[in-house]
């Protein structure tokens, strides 16, 4: 239950920061959720990959289908993976690695 | 201990952070990862879709409110009070839809591509350095600035383009910028100068003076009277006035010039193709259907995205026009407005001259010149590399121009050094011909205008409400003495300088001639009473004969008849050399894949149209053949010139016996009839291997396989497409070169009708739909109908979008 609030959270949160804010703010955002949070390590890396990964998909995903895919198909040939699966990771990996050192900082 | 692990996890955050945020380059360039795929700035962000919103946005130094009405096809019409806010607001709205591309664009003119791309450009980036690109931009900024006029119109447009810069975040930033990791920097008034000198370079530079230089000393004075004649005598003269130039020319008291006898080993720079040409052409009323004019004009150049034109409509109190603008240049340069039309094509003439140099020593703070020996000026040209240490180059400049070629750059030893002379580095007011023609009423008017205009040499065609037609060839040409400009000259005596210019009154022009039409195709110019001498590196002479041909048989001509022609697929060049190549091959000996070529090309009607086979065959008989004529040619250790291909099939038909002919490797000796069935063989053997890969038929358009290209040769930003057409037919569609605009204007009274397209879209971003809106356009041959009123109220129910642009109250 803990898990699906954190996720919920940092998605909320993160939207809010980055509609302002550069990109690399969603790892503050996620660390201190996840130090909020205080869930297990693993817990808060999964809550915050998928957390921002869901995120930044959904954002990716809702410009994709209001512009009919017009600058995806394009990028795609230009990236060495698809757009939405390079989207998804790197935006969880970051999200990740933060709600995981949140986490850690409230442990010790 | 305990601490260790959250440090552990902080520090790969933020790596991973700082990894995402930066540019990389593992073998081939990965944008900054993190920016880039943020969906909330990232490219996300730049895709679009045909809808536009309105914006009002406040720009500092405006007098007045301008109103920018977009309309369906993206097309800005700019109504404003004054020309100041008029120039401004074109600059705003070009930088909007095409800021990546102007900036770029003057990146490579400035010899700056290393800063963008890395040490790939840094040969490109020197030889811009070395030819005195920036020296040249310079040059114009400051007779700009020094014109009333231009500098309030410069300055103008350098505003514009600056509020819309300062205006853009990340998010908001061209794809292009995202992708390189790299920012835009301020607009300047240099800017807009190097842009003109870039498209100056571009027009000026297939010269081939040392090659020239090379083939008089190898083949000596006859051949090369033979191979490279002046001009070949074939066709129409743009100016035919055969006894009416009624003026004194200017006359060079000199001595003629002692012609070179030197080989020279330089390896000369990358020639602009000979496929970049153009098409203008105005009727008069007395052949036209309404009984007025029609005007038509498509310059022909590399075909890119962005587009290399922009179209605009500008209208203020004493101006109202519309046309292909370049970005980063104010005015419309190829267009029309309530009273006249003009267009451009290219005059080829020789505005280029390289002077070879002797230093004193290996210091080069001196060189001769008449005996004595005079400074010379040294310019250290600084070139940043991405990610790398600067590079230096040192230029040295003597009073002919900058010193291009010496050992440290293409050179051959210490002892040949090469400066150019060449016309676009002398101060000229282009800007000031153009702000003029924009607002021209009648012939007189325009003859002002065209006074202003200095380089690149173009063909003005014209035509007015009021009847007349009128073709003119402006540019500021050097007097020359017979054979000069056509090899390297001695640069210690300035005897060989250029000493005196063709005075404007003296320049090729006429106006209503009595065939009731004008027209130009890059062909040499003028009759052979005209008291100048001429010279080009190349002349066109397919186009202009077949334009002229259909011009003379048409009557009640409607624009329709004339977009017919700008499309005409005709391949003159075919009718005049297929037959003979036919007639050398024994048909009755043929087998298989040369059997059916044979057929093919026997019943082929010389059309270049995107369904022909016949066409496919003959283009691939014809880059064989060409090549195993002039073998000596590209063998030769030292360069030297390709004679054209018109003289390639004349001297096919006129002397088979040439020793050209033989094929240097074999040991018989060949003669045309051998060239052309070894061709014929290896042509088809390209066509059956071209089938075999591409398992289709080699119809012409696949065959041809036109691509428009980013400019950036980004794949996915590029589009292949199926077009007609080829160098030297009327519709000049070559794999990559072409009509980069095609533009009918029919001068009716009761109001201009207009008509125009480019293979691009208004917008540079490749997420819009607009794009690429009129590619598609473009291809399958149809127009835009302009939309072209003064009165911004009539443009209610056609706009897409509006932008208010409005002063700062103070």
């Amino acid at each position: 239950m803990k898990f699906l609030i954190q996720v919920l959270i940092t998605i909320a949160i993160c939207f809010l920061i980055q509609t302002f804010l550069p990109w690399w703010t969603m790892a503050i955002g996620s660390l201190a959720i996840g130090y909020g949070m205080g869930n297990k390590g693993g817990v808060s890396f999964a809550a915050g990959f998928i957390g921002v990964g869901v995120l930044w998909f959904g954002m990716a995903y809702f410009i994709d289908q209001t512009t009919h895919s017009i600058l995806t198909e394009k990028v795609n040939k230009l990236l060495p993976l698809n757009s939405f699966v390079l989207t998804t990771l790197i935006g969880g990996l970051v999200g990740g690695f933060a709600a995981l050192t949140g986490a850690l900082l409230k442990q010790k | 201990m305990k601490f260790l692990k959250p440090i552990l996890s902080l520090a790969i955050t933020v790596a991973l952070v700082v990894f995402l945020n930066k540019s990389w380059n593992f073998g081939s360039p990965i944008p900054p990862l993190g920016k880039f795929l943020d969906p909330f700035h990232g490219f996300w962000k730049n895709a679009k879709t045909s809808e536009v919103e309105n914006e009002s946005i406040s720009l500092s130094g405006l007098t007045d409110k301008v109103s920018i009405v977009y309309d369906s096809a993206l097309i800005p019409h700019i109504y404003a009070a004054n020309d100041n806010d008029l120039f401004a607001a074109q600059g705003y709205i070009t930088a909007k839809n095409r800021l990546w591309q102007m900036e770029f664009q003057t990146h490579a003119a400035g010899g700056r591509l290393s800063e963008i791309v890395g040490k790939a450009a840094l040969d490109f980036d020197r030889t811009q350095r070395r030819l005195g690109m920036v020296y040249a931009a310079e040059n114009a900024a400051e007779s700009m600035e020094s014109n009333r006029i231009a500098k309030a119109m410069v300055e103008s447009y350098t505003k514009g383009v600056n509020a819309y810069i300062q205006s853009l975040d990340y998010e908001a930033l061209p794809i292009e910028y995202k992708l390189l990791g790299y920012e835009p920097e301020l607009w300047t008034n240099l800017k807009s100068g190097l842009l003109l000198k870039y498209m100056a370079k571009t027009l000026n530079m297939g010269e081939k003076d040392l090659e020239m230089t090379n083939a008089l000393k190898l083949f000596g004075k006859e051949t090369l009277d033979l191979l490279y004649p002046d001009h070949e005598g074939v066709g129409d003269p743009i100016v035919d006035n055969t006894g009416n130039w009624k003026f004194n020319p200017v006359t060079l008291d000199s001595l003629p010039l002692a012609e070179p006898t030197e080989l020279i080993a330089i390896q000369p720079m990358e020639k602009v193709s000979h496929e970049i040409g153009s098409n203008n052409w105005a009727v008069s009323g007395s052949k036209t259907a309404t009984g007025s004019p029609i005007l038509c004009n498509d310059p022909h150049l590399e075909l890119n995205l962005p587009s290399i034109w922009y179209v605009v409509h500008l209208s203020a109190p004493g101006i109202n026009t519309m046309g292909a603008s370049l970005p980063g240049s104010p005015n419309v340069i190829s267009g029309f407005n309530d009273s006249i039309a003009w267009g451009v094509t290219n005059a080829q003439r020789d505005l280029v001259d390289w002077f070879k140099i002797e230093f004193k020593d290996k210091n080069k703070n001196e060189y001769l010149s008449d005996g004595q020996w005079k400074p010379t000026r040294k310019v250290i040209e600084k070139i940043q590399l991405k990610g790398e240490k600067a590079f230096y180059d040192t230029v040295i400049y003597t009073h002919h121009g900058p010193v291009v070629f010496d050992e440290r750059f293409h050179g051959e030893s210490e002892k040949n050094h090469y400066a150019f002379r060449w016309i676009a580095h002398d101060p000229s007011e282009e800007v000031i011909a153009f702000y003029k023609l924009n607002r021209a009423k009648n012939h007189a008017d325009y003859m002002e205008a065209l006074d202003h205009y200095g380089s690149p040499a173009q063909n003005f065609v014209f035509a007015c409400v009021d009847g007349d037609i009128a073709m003119r060839i402006q540019g500021k040409y050097p007097v020359r003495r017979k054979n000069e400009g056509k090899f390297v000259l001695d640069g210690t005596k300035t005897s060989n300088d250029w000493h005196a210019f063709i005075p404007n009154e003296h320049n090729i022009a006429y106006k209503n001639p009595e065939r009731g039409f004008v027209s130009s195709a890059n062909q040499y110019p003028v009759d052979q009473s005209y008291p100048y001498y001429i010279n080009a590196s190349n002349w066109e002479e397919y186009r202009n004969r077949r334009i002229n041909k259909i011009l003379t048989e048409l009557n009640q001509i409607k624009p329709i008849d004339l977009m017919k022609l700008q499309l005409d697929n005709f391949n003159l060049k075919a009718s005049e050399s297929l037959p003979t190549f036919l007639s050398y091959i024994d048909s009755t000996q043929l087998k298989g894949a040369e059997a059916i070529a044979f057929q093919k090309l026997s019943k082929w009607d010389y059309y270049n149209n995107k369904e022909s086979e016949g066409a496919s065959y003959y283009e691939a008989w014809i880059r064989a053949f060409v090549p195993m004529v002039w073998d000596e040619i590209s063998s030769s250790k030292v360069a030297l010139p390709r004679p054209a291909t018109y003289m390639t099939i004349r001297l096919m038909k006129e002397k088979p016996d040439l020793s050209f002919f033989d094929i240097i490797e074999t040991p018989e000796k060949e003669t045309v009839k051998e060239v052309i069935r070894k061709s014929f063989s290896e042509s088809v053997a390209v066509i059956e291997k071209w089938k075999e890969e591409k398992k289709g038929d080699p119809t012409w358009a696949d065959y041809k396989d036109g691509y428009v290209g980013h400019l950036l040769r980004q794949e996915a930003f590029s589009y292949h497409i199926k077009h007609g057409g080829n160098g030297s037919i009327v519709n000049a569609h070559s794999k990559s070169n072409g009509p980069s605009w095609r533009m009918v204007v029919s001068l009716e009274k009761s109001g201009i009708q207009a008509w125009g397209v480019y293979p691009g879209g208004q917008s540079g971003n490749p997420g819009s739909p607009f794009y690429n809106n009129l590619l598609d356009l473009w291809t399958e041959g149809n127009y835009v109908k302009f939309i072209f009123t003064a009165d911004v109220s009539k443009m209610k129910e056609k706009e897409l979008a509006v932008i208010t642009l409005n002063p700062i109250a103070k």
